[in-house]
């Protein structure tokens, strides 16, 4: 794959054969080197065969191969001319991350940390097998559910508008239509609500152990040694199903709109078709599905810090700072060429990152751009961002969304054998908590790269710029 | 995709992708393939050696292509597992041009008494293949997970 260096930190894939833009790819030089020989770069070149596609095919430099989309892939369709493809949104529609605050000390925590650590693993539910955060929901629920996303938690005393004001799309993406989602993916998902789910789910317990602009964690509510919760998890059986119905349903239609891919799996229609607003309609609901399955975790790891910590309501002080999701697709204005245009934006594996005064921020942290947050893997750190003003411009809004695997998961088994991993994190100071042993070690932190890398070429680019990290104390598994 | 050597015993062999699972099946037969593709789902799941093997459930496709039958009979089987609960360790097949039938043989799924070892998304279409290789057939599958 023939690879241009555009500046330190942007690379690109020249416009060749069925691609309707280049590729663009931010990374450094040693990002780029271990991804030279890799599939994800074909996948950005696929990527700009999309009809419709304006700008770039964009990957962001935690890139890594997934099917379809790359991990990491953004893509900008216009709105009008484009087309939509649930392969470049994921099985996990709306997997997002959430990051709530505490007014507890790391050292309080610390030393109570193996009893938090019961606690949360006895109190999220960890997806198939075991009974979700709410038993026996009926159908009429579910469909109200995946209507209303997180107000409904706010209705039903899960949640607080607190919560809802930050959240993003006010935990609730317009257009959802709950008759689009099948009775499978009803199904599927009504045992899963409030379950954290297995792969690189996670819940983890975290300290603010470093604040690179002080003025913007302030505002934030963060500070040095302050305890964190991070929770990443997504729209569990009811997305995955829902993903699966439409990609069957648009792998057959696309051929009568004459659309040719050089991947199944990337499978699209027109916007404007009756398949593309169908999915639309569904991979709306499935996001609500999503906000709401993030905001009854955090209620129940409320709970749990409670019961664990003996800690009152108001010692726990227990607020969303943010919640953004990294699998979606969605509507938006962005300047292409210096003109504002509206396109539908496919994030898979990408963070939306907009910059100061965006309307879309919540008030309070209008002057300083949208919290964008970024997991690493549970031996090292997590970072807390902003989004820059010239994000719109060079990435649509969109910034990184995690530390990109390094390893296969084979790979990381392999390296684990004869590895006590819960003992050697132990040691890094990381309580585990976990359903499978097989799944600690293919999320092993040398499974990862390192997140610090990625973030720096994000800031370096001018995407997105970094407020605080966040060192892991306990981490929960599904 | 970098191969591994086949791990003893089991139906496929996992292969390196970065992010997901990805499994080679070799078989003898087209019939024995779609078998040793269901046993395959079943062993990424949960660990199959404590499946008990007392209830059964059938599965019927349809499908114009090879590749389309492989991806909707693994995401039925799919579908089995994660909305109806039942995990399998015992899989008939009987198969034509454009249609698979299967017997699955299993019992509920218990988180107390399986061990589960991951959840699976969805099959993907990202280089599914189901081919003829001079006598042997051959498919590539990739998990989301």
């Amino acid at each position: 794959m023939q690879l241009i260096r555009r500046s330190e930190w942007l690379w690109e894939i020249p416009q060749t054969g069925a691609m309707r833009v280049p590729g663009r790819i931010y990374a450094n030089e040693q990002i780029i080197d271990e991804i030279r020989d890799d599939p994800c770069l074909s996948q950005v070149a696929n990527v700009a065969c999309l009809p419709g596609i304006v700008g770039y095919s964009l990957a962001m430099p935690d890139i890594h191969w997934g099917y379809g989309f790359p991990i990491g892939g953004v893509a900008a369709v216009d709105a009008e001319q484009g087309v939509i493809s649930p392969g470049g949104v994921g099985y996990d529609i709306n997997c997002g991350v959430r990051l709530a605050r505490t007014g507890l000390e790391a050292n309080f925590v610390q030393a109570r940390i193996e009893r938090l650590a019961d606690a949360l693993f006895q109190k999220i539910p960890a997806g198939v097998g075991s009974q979700g955060a709410i038993p026996g929901l009926s159908s009429q629920q579910l469909k109200l559910i995946v209507y209303e996303g997180a107000e409904w938690a706010v209705r039903n005393g899960y949640a607080s508008q607190h919560d809802i004001e930050h959240t993003e799309e006010g935990g609730r993406l317009t257009g959802a239509d709950p008759d689009r989602i099948s009775e499978r993916a009803y199904k599927r998902g009504a045992p899963q609500l409030g379950t954290l789910g297995s792969g690189n789910h996670f819940l983890e317990v975290s300290r603010v152990d470093q604040i690179y602009d002080a003025q913007v964690a302030n505002a934030l509510g963060l500070h040095q040694n302050q305890v964190t919760v991070l929770i990443h998890s997504g729209s569990r059986g009811l997305g995955h199903q829902t993903c699966d119905d439409y990609l069957k349903l648009i792998v057959k239609a696309m051929d009568r709109y004459g659309i040719k891919l050089p991947d199944r799996q990337l499978a699209a229609v027109p916007i404007n078709s009756p398949e593309g607003q169908a999915y639309l309609g569904a991979m709306a609901a499935a996001a609500n599905f999503a906000w709401c399955n993030r905001q009854l975790m955090m209620h129940l790891a409320e709970q749990a810090f409670m019961e664990a910590l003996g800690v009152t309501p108001r010692e726990l002080a227990f607020a969303l700072i943010y919640d953004v999701c990294h699998n979606i697709a969605k509507f938006e204005q962005h300047v292409i060429d210096g003109k504002p245009v509206r396109v539908c934006v496919h994030r898979k594996g990408a963070t939306r990152a907009y910059g100061p005064g965006n309307p879309a921020v919540p008030s309070s942290l209008r002057p300083f751009g949208q919290p964008v947050l970024i997991p690493g893997d549970m031996g090292r750190y997590s970072f807390v961002l902003v989004g820059l003003e010239a994000a719109t411009e060079k990435t649509f809004g969109s910034s990184c969304h995690g530390a990109g695997r390094l390893m296969s998961r084979n790979a990381a088994k392999k390296d684990a054998r004869g590895r006590d991993l819960v003992a050697e994190l132990k040691e890094r100071g990381v309580t585990i908590r976990a359903q499978s042993r097989s799944g600690i070690a293919e999320e092993m932190p040398a499974a990862y790269k390192d997140v610090a890398e990625v973030v720096e070429v994000m800031e370096a680019a001018g995407v997105t710029k970094r407020v605080a990290r966040l060192r892991p104390l306990a981490v929960i598994k599904g | 995709m970098s191969k591994r050597p086949p791990d003893d015993g089991l139906p496929y062999r996992e292969l390196a992708h970065t992010a997901d699972v990805g499994v080679e099946i070799i078989a003898p037969t087209r019939a024995e393939l779609f078998r040793r593709a269901a046993l395959a789902l079943a062993d990424l799941l949960v660990e199959v050696s404590a499946v008990a093997t007392n209830e059964s459930r059938t599965v019927q496709i349809n499908a114009d292509d090879d590749v389309t039958l492989m991806h909707d009979f693994l995401s039925e089987l799919l579908q089995l597992f994660s909305a109806e609960g039942f995990i399998w360790r015992e899989v008939q097949v009987s198969e034509s041009d454009h249609a698979l039938g299967a017997i699955i043989r299993g019992e509920p799924f218990r988180l107390n008494h399986h061990e589960l070892r991951r959840e699976i998304k969805g099959v993907t279409y990202h280089q599914l293949s189901v081919e003829r290789v001079n006598h042997e057939w051959r498919s590539l599958i990739i998990f989301d997970v």
